[in-house]
């Protein structure tokens, strides 16, 4: 066999069958690759900021698509287009997950869309990991099989080159692909996915040349179909033959020695990596987990600490400078003081602030999750939090954005897309919510130092531990309901080297992530405050003009009144409460602020002071809860901490997982809290 | 002897998944299988270990690690 053939020259090996559509049609490319391949940022690469991310069809599995452009020969245009989608990362196309699924099912119709008439036109681009040839080979064969027209982009080949304990390391990255390339029969292009000219158009120019003229992978024909486990496990063992002819054959071109091939590198050394020394720390058993804790500590400040001042600039700006100048704008067309000017600027500017406020809190959770990705050590987190997620049938990672919880649920919510399956995403953005974040930490503050003021602090550590105990409590339950098919299974994780995150491709990746949540949750939040400002501005007793109605007169006040009876079970069924609950759905961190609006105090901070809205709030429950203010207070309490966090988090939710988890989350959680505070209530007046 | 049991740095010899079917399975796409040379890289907490694998880590929780029968290899010379 010739070691060199031309590694971006398409072999003309036997063709395949494939009809091919009209060259006006767009052609379609399908990333495939396993995790951690660098196939997205291959994606980011090619597509720039030309792509948008949508939900795959009754799935809740994410799938990017972009525009491949580049000044290739395909057609007359100068531009010409590919359509390029970046499939869920995959070890094979016997799917074991939902995500899986989604590769396995967009390969598989491809390959029945080429062989239809007319059908579009399609290429598949495996992306092979230079480092774990062995493991990628396995899934190309599988591709293979199907019949696709496919192109091998190799990545990791700088990471590959300076290897030292692979069957096919330590070697130059053009032998290895040119040797890949005779062995497979298709075209083999090395790529460096930092960097989009580095490969970039070498591979669509294969790209481009496979669609027209197909051609199959050496070694591989479509299998007959297998009925079970049994024959599948069969036919898999002339795959891993092949997979081992074929590392065999490309080991024996790079390095003529017998006995290198396979990664039977028996009579081999282990030489220890830059990764295995860092590995013998943040994986040590004594130091992993608190390396880990330190790692979720971070992210824990950054979200909060490092953030919360922007947000109270962009906060201030809005309500101030950027209100004001609104507001006097409205005033020289002359609709000063008229329900316009309320709908803009206490309706949609509001709706637009809040919306802005959040930016910096997903910009900084996105940029550091991307960080903890790229650099290689979000699987080792994985791994080392596996033990505390067991239990609930989830994986390791879902530790972080629980944590995370405790600061904000939104940027948690973001944070589970670094699950790899669809359904422990799901699982985990519903048990977010009972993280108790920090904004309904000022509900608590106000709340104990009224009621307990002697043990303030023991009451609001014994919230948090409630929180805790609600998301495994609430996280069991699921698992023995809706989520029975989620179980613990094996961890077997991949460790990728440890390396440099690429800022630039961060950056893109953080400003992609961020414009989606404008677009996704933005507008809802958006929708929602306008809907609030409605119900607070339409009068529905005494005579006032729209937009100037005290909240007890509003058809939102009136609302309050109507719910207050069904709290009563819970001791806080006072008109104070449930208008503050219900302020609380836009955000919690207002409703101390309802409280203080709703007694018309100025201070609500100063609750020691007589008249204040401490001595009003323990007047109201009090009455309320025939005399036991304390236990209605402390169903109050877990009340807020069980129910919907805000808007924000729900349009969130909506945004990862659909409409109907969402709503289904928004009535199990009003159920809950309403469940538990009677249950508080109850117990604790009885005490 | 199990994977958890094989000191830091030695040289194995896959001999056996005891995993259920279809996780096995799994192993053996991701290049894990009978025959398969491997090297101990990292003793985790709760029995976790990390291999080496053909120059690829894998992370394995310490239940799968003690369904996975190795064998030291025997260097010739």
């Amino acid at each position: 066999m010739s070691c060199h053939g031309p590694a971006s020259t398409p072999v003309h090996g036997r063709c395949g069958s494939a009809t091919l559509a009209p060259l006006s049609a767009p052609l379609r490319v399908l990333l495939v690759g396993g995790p951690n391949v660098g196939k997205s940022t291959l994606f980011n690469a090619l597509t720039g900021a030309r792509q948008h991310t949508t939900n795959a069809p009754g799935t809740t599995v994410e799938l990017a698509t972009g525009t491949w452009r580049t000044g290739g020969q395909r057609t007359a245009d100068p531009a010409t287009e590919r359509v390029i989608v970046d499939l869920p990362g995959s070890y094979s196309l016997l799917a074991r997950s939902s995500d899986e699924q989604v590769t396995a099912d967009a390969v598989r119709e491809l390959a029945g869309s080429i062989v239809d008439v007319g059908g579009q036109p399609g290429v598949v681009v495996v992306v092979l990991d230079a480092t774990a040839l062995t493991r990628s080979l396995y899934l190309l064969a599988q591709v293979a099989e199907t019949g696709v027209p496919l192109v091998v982009a190799l990545t990791m080949v700088d990471l590959a080159s300076k290897a030292t304990d692979s069957p096919t390391s330590p070697m130059e990255p053009g032998a290895l692909a040119a040797a890949l390339a005779t062995s497979l029969g298709v075209p083999v292009l090395p790529v460096n996915t930092r960097n989009r000219g580095a490969g970039g158009l070498r591979l669509a120019d294969a790209v481009d040349a496979i669609a027209e003229h197909p051609m199959r992978v050496t070694g591989i024909d479509p299998p007959a179909p297998v009925p079970d486990l049994v024959q599948e496990l069969a036919h898999a063992e002339t795959l891993f033959a092949w997979v081992e002819h074929v590392v065999e054959q490309v080991t024996s071109c790079l390095r003529p020695e017998p006995g290198s091939a396979t990664g039977v590198i028996s009579g081999r050394r282990l030489r220890r990596t830059f990764s295995d020394r860092v590995d013998t720390v943040l994986l040590n058993p004594w130091a992993g987990v608190p390396a880990f804790l330190a790692v979720v500590w971070l992210l824990f400040e950054l979200t909060s600490r490092f953030a919360a001042p922007l947000q109270a600039f962009i906060g201030h700006l809005v309500n101030g400078p950027l209100a004001s100048a609104l507001t006097w704008a409205l005033g020289l067309v002359g609709l000063a003081d008229s329900w316009v000017q309320g709908l803009l600027v206490d309706g949609l500017l509001v709706g637009v602030g809040t919306v802005l406020t959040f930016l910096p809190v997903m910009a900084v959770m996105f940029a550091a999750l991307g960080l903890l990705e790229d650099s290689g050590y979000l699987a080792r987190a994985a791994f080392v939090a596996d033990r505390a997620m067991r239990s609930l049938g989830l994986d390791g990672r879902a530790l972080l954005p629980l944590i995370v919880g405790f600061g904000c649920n939104l940027p948690a919510l973001a944070a589970t897309r670094t699950l790899p399956h669809a359904r422990q995403r799901l699982l985990t953005g519903l048990l977010i919510p009972l993280t108790s974040c920090s904004a309904r930490l000022t509900v608590y503050v106000l709340l104990a130092g009224t009621f307990f003021p002697q043990h303030a602090g023991t009451v609001i550590f014994g919230m948090y531990l409630a929180s805790v105990m609600l998301v495994f409590g609430g996280g069991l339950l699921l698992r023995r309901t809706a989520f029975r098919d989620v179980h613990a299974e094996p961890l077997i994780l991949v460790l990728p080297p440890y390396q440099r995150p690429h800022l630039r491709t961060l950056g893109m990746s953080v400003r992609l992530r961020v414009g989606a949540f404008v677009t996704g949750a933005g507008k809802i939040i958006v929708g929602t405050m306008l809907v609030v400002w409605v119900l607070m501005a339409l009068p529905v007793a005494g005579q006032h003009a729209v937009g100037h109605v005290p909240v007890a007169d509003s058809l939102y006040g009136r609302a309050a009144s109507g719910i207050a009876p069904v709290l009563a079970p819970a001791g806080f069924g006072n008109d104070h409460a449930s208008a503050a609950l219900i302020t609380g759905f836009v955000a919690k961190e207002v409703v101390v602020g309802s409280f203080a609006q709703s007694y018309a105090v100025a201070k609500p901070g100063d609750a020691a002071r007589p008249g204040s809205l401490g001595e009003q709030l323990r007047a109201s429950f009090d009455e309320s809860s025939g005399g036991h203010g304390g236990a209605a207070a402390l169903a109050f309490m877990v009340f807020v901490l069980a129910y919907t966090p805000c808007v924000a988090a729900l349009a969130e939710q909506r945004h990862l997982f659909g409409w109907r988890p969402m709503v289904s989350a928004l009535g199990a959680q009003l159920a809950g809290a309403w469940l538990l505070a009677a249950l508080v209530f109850q117990v604790g007046s009885r005490l | 002897m199990t994977l958890p049991e094989s000191p830091l740095g030695a040289e194995l010899r896959v001999i056996g998944v005891r995993l259920p079917a279809a996780d096995a399975f799994r192993l053996n796409e991701m290049g894990i299988r009978p025959g398969t040379l491997a090297h101990v890289t990292q003793h985790a907490a709760f029995g976790g270990r990390v291999i080496s694998v053909a120059g690829s880590r894998y992370a394995l929780d310490g239940g799968t690690a003690a369904l996975i029968d190795v064998e030291p290899v025997q260097r010739l010379g």
